[in-house]
């Protein structure tokens, strides 16, 4: 039972990575109905920015900031190709089109990252917060679930109560009636991609030294995110927060059963089958079929 | 007076060519056109490049043949890119085996060339002198024999070192296990296990190729291991000893095998305090002063090659690949280049610790020998200044 504890308590690294990137994925889907396979990707590109500049000896936090810098333009080149050629495809055609990206971006990236060649990551926030059931909760893992739950928050007040919030929707339901109501439709999406963009970046900067530092593992982190967005059927913010966390929180666990823990990284899509199947029943989702 | 002299030049000459043809048919190789065709298979683009392997094979034929080649005979190499996909690897060893007739395959380092052609090799009688074996078919192949020690035998000889010499008492052992690799790396711990008479205190065969590595550090501190050897590879490396670091786990020694050992890893963790061991293929590559690597250096660096321990294996291969043909009396072609390799007495080389040998078993692993390096401060020390060799099994 304390070895399960444990390895919970291990899997919240994961599940705060996962909740953050989950949350960004429905914020991107609920403003401009795009289901964004290159999240990851954007952050990822990003994220190597920083490490560039900072392997060639420039001060961390100025080259954090030029690594944000540089995925917000990658972000806002994404959001161009989708607002312009693809507006009104619809829902299935945006996110293979985004997966089409998402192969285009790796295969670039690995590339110009020197492909599994590991890189000199600087730890933006070294240290471990406390020590619950004899692991280390590093100060990362604590600052990826704070600001999972703050994105959560900040985004469900922003969508709500404002008015830039309820164009945002309008936007994203019916694009050509929020643009014959004067609604800048281009403009506001392209702010929502450049938005994401760096806060991913952000994130993914926080977890990096953590995980396998080349440029495909990081952008594949976009699976279990998914599967985080999917909890919440990517509407609800607060399900996509605790489907995220729990997701990590269940690989952790799997890992101390030997029986099953060899087949651990498939349990994103376990979760991904078992959510959709769960909702295939609902009426609502007739007209997908 | 001037047609006698001419006359007597004519008949001179003559005799000077009949007695030059003489001695070539006496002894050493020989070849029609003038060359002889060798080729490799390897990854060059894909999830991994191997290609420092074949161009370190190529960099030392042109060497051959810029001082004349074999016996006058020039080495015509072709290295094929596989791209890492099995069909492509079928038809690149078809190609220079119907194509270009090649005698043998010489320098090849892929992530599935034997997997894939192992077969292929066996049915048209070629022989491949692998320069980097990666899957678990380079040494289970009768027509394969790798000149680098592969990581099966490197994973029973880190543990070995472990114990023998790191008096691990328990040594725990974490690995991947990607395509048919379980049964080999299984083989491997239960060979040092009849070496050293021990148990393994606990194996997982469960490692993650991506995603957190928390809850295995964590697992392997609270079983109590006071060594754990996996075969993680360059990003992994970094990312375990990170997560270690952040874990706050101290008491353990963590061996890795011949991919971690890259300068990247070594700058990459500068800053760890973590007891970190490699095991090598080879003489260390970054021992730039060692007196074994003393001609494979200056050979690179002539062809303008960097000095990685991929270049090291190409290198070898072509060597070994030089002496055997350099042995063979008359032309040499697929058949008289595979009996020479079948025949052949076992060649040293101060690049590996085991003299390689091709011979006529079922399968092949000459190479029995590592060097360990730790990681000191970013940069890579000898630790183990003799080989370790492994012995055989009780």
């Amino acid at each position: 039972m304390n070895a399960l504890l444990t390895s919970a308590v291990a899997g919240l690294t994961a599940g705060g990575t996962y909740a953050l990137l989950g949350v960004c994925a429905v914020f991107t889907y609920r403003l401009v109905a795009v289901v964004n396979f290159t999240g990851a990707a954007i952050g990822t590109a990003g994220t190597f920015v920083l490490f560039a500049l900072y392997e060639a000896g420039f001060p961390l936090w100025p080259s954090v900031l030029a690594g944000i810098a540089a995925s917000t333009v990658v972000g806002v080149a994404i959001g161009f190709i989708m607002t312009r050629w693809f507006g009104e495809a619809s829902a299935s055609t945006k996110a293979a089109v985004t997966v089409a990206l998402l192969v285009g971006i790796i295969a670039i990236g690995l590339r110009l990252t020197g492909g599994q060649h590991p890189h000199n990551m600087p730890e933006l926030f070294p240290g471990s917060a406390f020590r619950l059931a004899g692991v280390e909760v590093t100060i990362a893992s604590v600052l990826t679930i704070g600001l999972a739950a703050l994105f959560t928050v900040l985004a469900d007040l922003f969508l709500n109560t404002t008015k830039v919030g309820l164009n945002l929707r309008a936007l994203a339901d019916r694009p050509m009636a929020a643009e014959l109501l004067g609604i800048r439709v281009q403009l506001l999406s392209l702010l929502v991609w450049g938005m994401t963009g760096a806060f991913t970046t952000f994130a993914l900067m926080i977890i990096a030294p953590q995980r396998s530092p080349n440029f495909m593992t990081l952008s594949l982190l976009v699976v279990p995110a998914l599967a985080a967005a999917l909890v919440g059927l990517f509407r609800s913010f607060w399900r996509t927060l605790a489907g995220g966390i729990g997701l990590g929180l269940v690989e952790g666990m799997a890992s101390s059963v030997d029986s099953i823990s060899q087949y651990r990284s498939a349990i994103p899509f376990l979760v991904v089958l078992a959510v959709l199947l769960w909702s295939q029943r609902e009426a609502r989702w007739d007209e997908a079929r | 007076m001037q047609w006698k002299s001419s006359l007597v030049a004519v008949a001179f000459a003559g005799v000077s060519l009949a007695a030059m043809a003489g001695t070539a048919s006496a002894a050493g190789p020989t070849c029609k056109d003038g060359t002889i065709k060798v080729g490799a298979v390897s990854t060059i683009t894909g999830p991994a490049d191997f290609s420092e392997v074949p161009k370190a094979t190529q960099a030392a034929f042109d060497a051959v043949n810029a001082a004349g080649g074999i016996n006058g005979c020039k080495i015509d190499y072709t290295i094929a890119d596989d791209k890492a996909d099995p069909a492509v690897a079928a038809q690149a060893a078809r190609d220079l085996i119907d194509n270009k007739e090649a005698v043998a395959l010489v320098g090849s380092g892929s992530l599935l060339d034997c997997a894939v052609n192992s077969a292929t090799y066996s049915r048209k009688k070629v022989l491949s002198v692998q320069g980097l074996g990666v899957d678990a078919a380079c040494f289970s192949s009768p027509n394969v024999a790798p000149v680098n020690v592969g990581p099966y035998t490197l994973s029973t000889a880190m543990a070995y070192y472990a114990t023998n010499q790191l008096k691990s008492e328990k040594l725990c052992a974490f690995f991947i296990i990607i395509g048919g690799t379980q049964e080999a790396y299984k083989k491997a711990i239960e060979n040092w296990e009849k070496i050293s008479g021990k148990k393994i205190h606990l194996i997982d065969l469960t490692l993650p190729f991506q995603g957190d590595l928390t809850p295995y550090v964590i697992k392997a501190r609270d079983a109590g291991c006071d060594a754990v050897l996996t075969n993680q590879v360059e990003p992994q490396v970094v990312q375990l000893i990170k997560t270690v670091d952040a874990q706050k786990i101290t008491g353990i020694k963590w061996l890795f095998l011949a991919p971690g050992y890259t300068e990247q890893v070594a700058s990459a963790l500068a800053d760890t305090k973590q007891p970190i061991y490699v095991g090598t293929e080879w003489e260390p590559f970054t021992e730039k002063s060692s007196p074994a690597n003393a001609q494979w250096a200056a050979d690179m660096q002539k062809a303008g090659r960097p000095l990685t321990a991929f270049s090291q294996g190409g290198y070898l291969a072509a060597q070994l690949f030089l002496k055997v043909v350099a042995s063979i009396d008359g032309e040499v072609t697929r058949e008289s280049v595979t009996k020479a390799l079948h025949e052949m007495q076992p060649i040293t080389n101060p690049l590996a610790g085991s003299p390689y040998v091709f011979g006529t078993a079922k399968v092949h692993s000459p190479m029995q020998a590592t060097k360990v390096m730790r990681l000191e401060k970013g940069a890579w020390t000898v630790e183990t200044p003799d080989w370790v060799v492994l012995p055989r099994a009780k």
